[in-house]
């Protein structure tokens, strides 16, 4: 057919691999996340996988010649050391005391200070220092303050009392153990509990108080359901670190040696990872600590487990879900 | 984002940490490198015993870079496991043994052999410490040396202590005995409406160096707290085991001794300086301190005690260096140890009366110059002859195993929770379990 223009079918050339549109998004997003995935593998999972396999190991952190795999020993071990068990009450005591009333206390702080009073941010200052300031010196602020001879507790107790004088930390090293961390961690909590009653839309309440509702009332059924997946979330983060608690009982211990072997804690503040610190530290079985850390990863996982299968049932996120 | 789902993000976060894991396993399987120095020694020691001016002077001397590390056990262990120990690391008497038998310390004796400046005849007796001859410290070849010394079990008396209290102010030249040392105790000891006036007698370094202080006890009667072979702990199946631990633990219920239900919140130097103990058992080198401005003009030094009339009283820390097995230049860590044990920065400690010398050809440089110096010469003078004595550490277990098992069942012992007798079973139990340990892993 003359004069008839052929159309040859034409090759469309492909992009190269890295222009095409997927593998862009992908190394977009790997590029984006680097910093985090890098932080994750190197102080995350490469310390906890180096951990689990130390923990099937003699290793006594000193020579490695002597290194040699003893499989499950260290955690059949675990089960049965008795010191373990009993430091692994005291720190389940702990923790029920301080989550619940630490959590309380955020919740009031932040409902106080999120009130529209005059120098509301000065408040919200001052409650927030003390999670800031540095454990070590909060510790010797309290150590000063329950000293027995010149402390501030026994001195404004003696006022009225005279002949007062009480060894707190030798006495009832727990409480003020209980009233250190509480106060520590109240500031980090007032500001997630803020930041969760600051989203809750004015609109809500105000329909509430509109209908009649009192200010009890609307904190009841407008203001705390909403807040529950803050509280959720509070109450997750507090009870893994009341578990993991560890530099606050060594620094409160007597004597100057602080976060350091040979330190001994009251039998009463003999946490579970003061236990491990000691049994690595001070007698030098690393691989044997490492399988104290590595039951106590499996009681804070189930603990979590737990509270999530719980929260289907008091958590309200305001979304179906 | 297709291929880019959660579940992938974890797989593949998970395969790089396995490899990043692998690789250090895998590189530690090659046979070690031989790298040359790189011309810095990394030198782990305590600041306030080394400072810049020392490490100046070694710096010129041995045309090396020093980098120094605070000393720290915690650090030492985590340099360690990471495969990056310090060339020259400080350590005490009781850790010795340990570390020799770990194999991670140099045998030191060539060099020794062929130093001008350290002498294996002018070594001061407390370097046996750091002798091992395959079982035992006190002979063999030289893994280390002391920094300085002292013969550790001395006294220092509070004179306005025993003043305020009507008590003769002990003799500088006759020793007193244990008990008499603790009916003293008892009788300066003082608390005014609860609150503390003078502690009696402080010892054993809040109790941490507790088994130091016992061993030399039984010392005296050629005992000690360890079976022969250190496989085991020997308190209750050894009579005169069980009356020294049994007087330390009184020292303890008598109130007179700083101990976990009645602490100090300072360091027992301290409160000693602020005239709050009235008789402290610490070595020669507390003297360069022990004049405070509420102590000075009422400070006696005085002989050690004694428990069954055979005086000894070597050191108890031997405080010193050694270099680490892993070093990669051996003659550059060696050359910083010569010049701190052997060159100017040991003439200023000899001068300073920080600690007796560690080469005895350097004893008359101690200081002689006030009275309080003289009179502690004098005192120091006759306890020298009393030093040439070792302590057998234990060289399954680290320093702190048995301090820590006491401090731990001491509080509910004193508060009644527990007798002495299960106070004692309960030390023997977990140091013994700290032995199986140390003879599970290094053999023997």
């Amino acid at each position: 057919m003359a004069g008839a223009t052929q159309v040859l079918p034409r090759t469309i050339p492909r992009p190269a691999a890295w222009r095409r549109p997927g593998v862009r998004r992908a190394v977009t997003f790997y590029l984006l996340i680097s910093p985090w995935l890098v932080g994750f593998v190197l102080l995350g999972a490469l310390p906890l996988a180096g951990a689990f396999l130390m923990s099937l190991t003699n290793y006594d952190g000193l020579n490695l010649d002597y290194l040699s795999f003893v499989g499950a020993d260290n955690y059949a071990r675990a089960l049965g050391d008795p010191d373990a068990q009993y430091a692994l009450g005291r720190t389940l005591l702990l923790m029920l005391v301080v989550v619940p009333v630490g959590l309380v206390l955020q919740l009031a702080l932040a409902l106080m200070v999120n009130q529209p009073i005059r120098f509301s941010n000065v408040f919200r200052t001052i409650f927030y220092l003390p999670y800031v300031i540095p454990v070590v010196a909060g510790v010797w602020i309290w150590k000063i303050f329950v000293d027995p001879s010149g402390g501030l507790v026994n001195a404004a107790l003696g006022v009225v009392l005279p002949d007062f004088n009480v060894r707190w930390l030798v006495e009832y090293p727990t409480f003020v153990l209980a009233l250190l961390t509480i106060w520590g961690a109240a500031g980090g909590g007032m500001v997630v509990f803020l930041a969760g009653l600051q989203g809750i839309p004015a609109e809500y309440r105000e329909a509430a108080m509109i209908d009649g509702a009192s200010r009890t009332q609307v904190t009841r059924f407008i203001t705390l359901p909403l807040l529950t997946p803050v509280i959720f979330f509070n109450l997750v983060t507090g009870i893994i670190v009341a578990l993991q608690i560890l530099v606050q009982p060594m620094l409160l211990s007597p004597g100057i040696l602080g976060l350091n072997p040979g330190t001994v804690p009251p039998r009463d503040n003999y946490f579970y990872v003061v236990h491990a610190y000691i049994e690595i530290f001070t007698k030098q079985l690393f691989g044997y600590g490492s399988a104290l850390l590595w039951l106590l990863f499996a009681v804070v996982l189930g603990l979590t487990v737990l509270l999530f299968k719980t929260s289907r049932r008091w958590v309200f996120y305001g979304v179906e879900i | 984002m297709p291929g880019t789902t959660r579940r992938n993000v974890l797989i593949r976060a998970g395969a790089l940490a396995a490899t990043a894991v692998a690789a250090p396993i895998l590189a530690a399987c090659q046979p070690a490198a031989k790298t040359g120095g790189s011309g810095k020694v990394v030198v782990m020691t305590d600041p306030n015993e080394f400072n810049d001016d020392d490490r100046k002077t070694l710096e010129a001397a041995t045309k090396l870079k020093i980098e120094v590390v605070a000393s720290n056990l915690t650090t030492l262990y985590a340099m360690w496991a990471a495969g990056n120990p310090p060339d020259v690391f400080r350590v005490q008497a009781a850790g010795v043994p340990q570390y020799i038998s770990r194999k991670m310390v140099k045998n030191l004796q060539s060099y020794f052999a062929n130093s001008k400046l350290l002498k294996p005849d002018d070594l001061a007796p407390a370097n046996n410490f750091y002798k091992w001859d395959g079982k035992a410290i006190g002979t063999g070849d030289l893994y280390g040396m002391v920094k300085d010394w002292s013969p550790d079990f001395t006294l220092y008396a509070y004179t306005k202590a025993f003043d305020d209290a009507g008590v003769k102010v002990p003799s500088d030249t006759t020793p007193l005995t244990y008990d008499e040392l603790r009916d003293l105790a008892k009788k300066v000891n003082k608390k005014d409406a609860g609150k503390r006036v003078y502690w009696g007698f402080v010892h054993s370094n809040n109790d941490a160096w507790i088994d130091r202080t016992a061993m030399n006890m039984l010392a005296e009667k050629n005992q000690t707290l360890y079976s022969a072979d250190f496989s085991k702990l020997v308190i209750s199946g050894n009579s005169e085991a069980t009356k020294v631990i049994r007087y330390l633990y009184d020292l303890a219920a008598d109130g007179v001794q700083q101990t976990p239900i009645d602490p100090s919140p300072n360091w027992m130097g301290a409160d000693f300086n602020e005239g709050q103990i009235a008789l402290l058992q610490y070595g020669y080198w507390f003297s360069a301190m022990a004049e405070s401005d509420k102590t000075k003009g009422k400070t006696v030094f005085l002989p050690a005690p004694t428990w069954a009339g055979v005086r000894r009283d070597p050191t108890m820390t031997a405080t010193g260096w050694v270099i680490s097995s892993q070093t990669k230049d051996v003659d550059a860590a060696w050359a910083v140890f010569e010049q701190y044990m052997g060159g100017k920065p040991a003439q200023d400690r000899a001068k300073s009366g920080w600690g007796v010398p560690g080469l005895k050809s350097m004893y008359g440089q101690m200081p002689q110059e006030s009275a309080f110096q003289k009179q502690v010469q004098k005192v120091l003078q006759g306890e020298l002859s009393k030093s040439d004595f070792i302590l057998q550490f234990n060289p399954y277990i680290g320093e702190e195993t048995f301090s820590t098992s006491w401090k731990k069942n001491l509080e509910p012992a004193l508060k009644g929770s527990i007798s002495f007798d299960k106070f004692v079973q309960n030390i023997e139990a977990e140091v013994n379990t700290a032995i199986a340990d140390g003879k599970r892993i290094i053999g023997g």
